[in-house]
Order: structure tokens, then sequence, then C-alpha cells
């Protein structure tokens, strides 16, 4: 029996699904992607490092803010330029913009619709107006905080190597604050809300792998780390995690020890738990989940949990940020160096891996860029074949609805996988 | 959903990163109140429902049309809409999948992928190469403002027109001080305004994702910037957003 999705909506880029079951043995599952190729790596070479962080963050609309970071610190790791801490407050802050609206939109507008079993969005909209409200409130607050510091939601404009073009204006980081208290009882409330709906029981023993800094929840920076004791630093990724294409396939995978295995949200809740803001932590001892948590479908409900921690963060960060002088994030002249660099940081979905060689006149001669959908998408399919079997019995229709949820439930982005 | 009154309007999403339709989306309450002056049909990030392939008042296309699926979704699209409308750089001017074009081509493939072979691998071409386009909203991304502004009159059935006018007038209102001042390269006096001069107000140039203004003076621009950078940095700048091909046009 051949179980075929064509088309996967509510969700970033566009892909199908097709399995092969014989005889109740899934033989094999795969997402069949359905994006062209933008090979994004392949115009930068030759390019001058300026353009790098410009062209790299159009790989994605939604979370163009991690590509625009990860690049600039791969391109000043090859050049060894240093930054200020107040520049890196500022990315950290950004990024944490970035998860929150990020999650807040596959939360509630692409995932939660299969939780309560409705078709589209409008109905939901319809539904829970109060609950719409909040949730657009909480994707505004993200957004905000991307708009305050990089100018512009999509496609930011000011962070570049070594700083920034222009210094956040004080007055808006102090109203983002005045708003923070208020966006996190919402997100709060949003957490309850989302502690009510069912989360299917499936599991599945797989490693979990994530950015761990001492002392704090690794987003903007960290070592690599599992959950069955790896850990290397970022410069060493490649030679452990590898990155293999399959003849006739644009999305590269990504093995580790041969095996595949989970990044996102709850990897790094799986992994950092204990380095949670208090309210966050309050809020993922409410689930009650046994660790290592291995329902992948609880995604949400890590995602819920970084959004709360998240809104805490931010609140922090602004708050040194403006006790800080603003000024020092403004770039300063650097030099231009031939070298290699590699960097990583927590994008909404995975951990984003760059690396950039550059020539001693700043062009650039070669990048590797590994996504997180493309390092969980074996996973996925691994998932998915021992999902199967418990839904096989389904009507047609019902089984579909199930596929898709557990897809989207992953939160893939397939023009970030396929760049 | 249905309802006979309300004009039909899709979004369809060729190969790109979907950043116009999410400047949409980041409207949030006021693009909601849109979908209820429209009915949206195939809107991919909210429903899931296949759509019955219905008569459409107006379809906005995003992104590049890079394989064959792909072409037949963008002709498709122009023949059961009454206006077909262009949502950004990549699918007005190329964007930034169309610097392959001006390099190795094809040929760029060999620094991404080991195994070539079934893999679509065309030029870009922008969508005005395959159907009839009635108009524009420039930009990489779209300037959602700019979209709430304009979407009435296509809703009337008129094409609108965008004012000739530079960056700069926006600029200059915004109060920033003028980068090509500073001996920044900003391409801001030949390139169509309209999106509120969001990259200077952020201190960064102009690199033109607008395209040239109908009467810009391309010539004197490019003299001016040779003070600030040289003939091949300007070229590679002016195809970050598929600008080179018209640039080289309108210096003939």
């Amino acid at each position: 029996m051949l179980l075929k999705i064509n088309h996967i909506a509510k969700m970033e880029g566009h892909a199908g699904f097709m399995a092969s079951v014989i005889q109740g043995d899934v033989k094999s599952a795969k997402l069949e992607v359905q994006e062209g190729i933008r090979l994004i790596e392949g115009v930068l070479v030759g390019r001058h490092y300026r353009d790098m962080p410009v062209v790299a963050q159009r790989i994605c609309g939604i979370c163009p803010v991690v590509h625009n970071l990860t690049s600039i610190k791969a391109l000043e790791n090859a050049m060894g330029v240093t930054v200020t801490p107040e520049t890196e407050k500022l990315r950290a802050l950004m990024e944490y913009g970035q998860i929150i609206h990020s999650h807040a939109l596959h939360l509630f507008f692409l995932s939660l619709a299969d939780f309560l079993d409705m078709d589209n969005d409008i109905k939901l909209v319809q539904e829970y107006p109060e609950e719409t409200k909040k949730a657009i409130r909480l994707r505004e607050y993200g957004m905000d905080i991307v708009r305050v510091i990089g100018g512009r939601v999509v496609h930011p404009l000011t962070n570049e190597v070594g700083g920034f073009k222009k210094a956040p204006n004080s007055e808006a980081l102090k109203k983002l604050l005045a708003d923070s208290e208020k966006t996190l009882q919402t997100a709060k409330e949003m957490g309850e809300f989302f502690r009510g709906i069912r989360i299917p029981e499936f599991y599945r023993e797989t490693e979990y792998v994530c950015l761990q800094k001492n002392g704090e929840y690794g987003i903007y920076d960290g070592d690599i780390v599992s959950n069955r004791g790896f850990h290397i630093p970022v410069k060493n990724f490649e030679t452990s995690f590898h990155e293999l294409q399959r003849q006739q396939e644009v999305i590269k995978r990504v093995e580790h020890n041969g095996e595949s295995y989970m990044i996102g949200a709850i990897a790094r809740i799986n992994i950092n738990r204990d380095k949670l803001k208090s309210e966050a932590q309050k809020y993922l001892t409410s689930l009650a989940w046994k660790f290592p948590y291995y329902n992948p479908f609880g995604n949400i409900l890590a995602q819920m949990t970084e959004v709360i921690h998240a809104v805490e963060n931010s609140m922090q960060l602004i708050r040194e940020l403006l006790n800080s002088d603003l000024d020092q994030v403004v770039t300063k002249d650097y030099a231009v160096k031939e070298g290699t660099g590699a960097a990583a940081v927590e994008a909404p979905r995975g951990t984003l891996y760059y690396h950039v060689d550059v020539d001693a006149k700043g062009y650039i001669k070669n990048v590797n860029i590994i996504t997180p959908t493309a390092q969980f998408l074996s996973n996925l399919e691994d998932d998915i074949m021992a999902y199967i079997p418990s839904i096989i019995d389904l009507k047609g229709k019902d089984r579909e609805k199930k596929l898709r949820a557990f897809i989207r439930a992953y939160d893939p982005c397939i023009s970030c996988a396929v760049h | 959903m249905e309802n006979k009154n309300k004009p039909k309007i899709a979004i369809v999403s060729l190969t790109s990163c979907e950043g116009c339709q999410f400047a949409l989306l980041d409207l949030g309450e006021r693009f909601l109140q849109l979908t209820e002056m429209v009915e949206m049909v195939d809107f991919r990030l909210i429903e899931d429902e296949e759509d019955a392939g219905v008569k459409l008042d107006i379809v906005f296309v995003e992104g590049n049309p890079m394989t064959k699926a792909n072409v037949k979704t963008l002709k498709e699209a122009r023949k059961r809409s009454n206006l077909l409308v262009a949502l950004g750089n990549c699918a007005a001017m190329g964007g930034i999948p169309e610097i392959k074009n001006y390099h190795e081509k094809t040929n760029t493939i060999k620094h991404v992928y080991k195994y070539i072979q079934g893999i679509q691998n065309e030029e870009v071409k922008e969508i005005d190469n395959f159907v009839k386009v009635d108009f524009t909203f420039p930009g990489c991304p779209i300037n959602g403002e700019e979209f709430l502004k304009y979407l009435p009159e296509l809703i009337a059935g008129h094409i609108p027109i965008i004012p000739d006018s530079p960056v700069c007038v926006e600029c200059k209102k915004a109060g920033n001080r003028c980068l090509l001042l500073d001996k920044k390269p900003c391409f801001g006096p030949m390139i169509l305004g309209g999106c509120n001069a969001v990259c200077p107000t952020s201190r960064m140039v102009c690199q033109g994702c607008r395209g040239l203004r109908p009467t810009g003076n391309v010539k004197a621009m490019r003299a001016t910037l040779s003070q600030m950078m040289s003939d091949d940095e300007f070229e590679n700048t002016t195809e970050i957003y598929g600008l080179r091909d018209d640039i080289e046009e309108s210096m003939r």
C-alpha cells in the first residue's frame, strides 16, 4: 500500500509525502521535496564577504535573522574580527525575538488546528478569538524586537561584520521593556491554553543535539552537545556530523555516527532545561514530563516553553542593554584577513551551521550552510516509519490528517533545507 | 469561506524564501481584516484544503519559476485569474537566485551538489518571460503598507501607478543624513521609491531591490558612484537584486 500526500500546506516551502507499507510492514517513508534549487552557496562563491549576510539571509523569509547572524559570526571567525559584549547581547536579543515570532506562528497558526481537529485557520480564528489575539500579540512582540534592532522584520538591515551600522533607539528599547511584563503574562496564558491540548502518545528514542553554554540556555553561542554525552566545539562540527547527498535529492541529509538525530526546541529542552528562566521552568514542571522525553509531538509544548523563556530572557537583555553604552554596538574599523571560520546559532528549528573560507582581499572561496531541517529530515522519516503502524487502520482521510499533523509538529522549513 | 460577492484572491509561491508572503502575514490583525474583505483561495499558510481551481480576480505570484512544476503552476495561475501581480524582487527581477546567470550560470551547481543528474537546474528567468504580468509590487521583500495602499485599486480592476520618485524623497523626509555625502555607495537617486527608505534609515545603502525608476539618470549616477566603488564592485552590487541587466540596457 502506498500512502501519498501530494502537498502539505501550512509549513514553509513545498513538500509532499510518500510511504510504502507491505503487509503491515513500513518499507519506506519519505518527505518529497518540491522546491527548486537557488544555489545560495554557489552564488556566494567569488563574491565580496560584505554581500554574504545580505544574500544568505534571503534563504528564508521566516528566519532571516538567524541566517544573518550565523553568516556574520562565521565571517568574523574567519577574519579574526572581535565584537563588543554589547554587540553580542544585542544579537542574542535579536535571535530571541526571532524565536518568539517564529514559534508563535508555528504553534498557533501552523500547528494548533491539527490538535483541535480543524481544517483551517479561518475556523480556528473564529472559534478562538481571544487566543488568536494573544498569539498575534506574542508574535508582534518578537517582531518588534527584530524591527527595533534590525530595522525590518523580513530581511533585517543593521547587523554586519564587526557590529551594527546603527545603535537601536533607546526610547524604542524602553518601550519594548515596558511591553515585556504584559507579554510575559500573555505567554503564560497561552501556555495554559496549550497545556490543555491533547498530545498524541508516541515515543521513539533518538539522539538530541543542540548548543550548550556555561550558565545559560544556549541560543546565540555555545558548544555542540548531545544527550548522549557528546561534546565538541562548533569548529569540529563537520568532522562528526556528515552531510551527504543521495542521488536526485536536493536536500542534503546529515548523520551523526551513521544515524539520524533530532534538533530544535524539543532537543534544547531535553538538554538545557535546567538553564531555563524561572517562569519557563515552572511551566515545564507543570507538564510533568519524564526526561528524556522522546515524543516528537511534544515539540509543540517545548516551543511554548521556549516562548516563555525567550520573553523572560529578552526582558533581562533589554534591561542590561539600557544600562550599558549602546554606542558600543556600532562597528569599528577592522582588518580584512584571509581565513576559515565556522559558526552556529540556534534557529527556531534547531542548530544552524555556517562555514566560510575568505581570501586575503575578502572574497569568498567556499561556503557550506547546514540548516536545521536538513539535519532532522532523516529523524522525521525514521519517526514516521515507527508511527505509521499505529494509524494504519484509520480511514484514508483520517490517516492523512494524522500524517500531516505529525510532519507539521516538526516545523520543517523546506526553503531553508533546499536553499 | 464561499462568498459570491467578495473578490477572490490567491497567493502563489514559486521557489522563494516566502518572505513577501510573510511581509503580508506580519501585518497581523490588519492582515486578518484583509482576509475578511476578500476571499482568500488556497492560502497555503492558513489552510489545508486543496482548491478546486475556481476563477480568480487577482493572483499574486512570489518567487522564481525554477522547476517544471513551478512553470506549470505559474501558467495555470495566469489562466484562471483576471489579474496577475508579481510580488517582490524574485518574481519581478530574478532576485538573489539570478546572480548565477551573471557568473557560472548552470555550472554554479557544482559548488553545491555532488550528484547533479536529474536535478532541474535552468538559468533563472523572471515570471514575465512566461506569462503576462499586470502589475508589480517591487522590493525584497515587498512593503506591506504599499500592498494595503494599492490593493483596493487592484480589486476595482485598475492598474495602479507607483509614482516615479527616487528613494531619496522618503529618505530626506525621514530626516536621514545622505549616505552619499559620507561616500557610501547608495543607489537611492536612481531607484524607485515607495519603500519608506527603510534601508538608508538603517544606514544600509540602497542596492536597488525595487528596480530603476523610469526617469532616473543612470549614467550620472554611475559617474557619482565611481568615486566610491570600482566598476567591479558596482557591477557585483547590481547583481544582488537582478538590476545589472536593466542598467546595461539603460546605459546603451
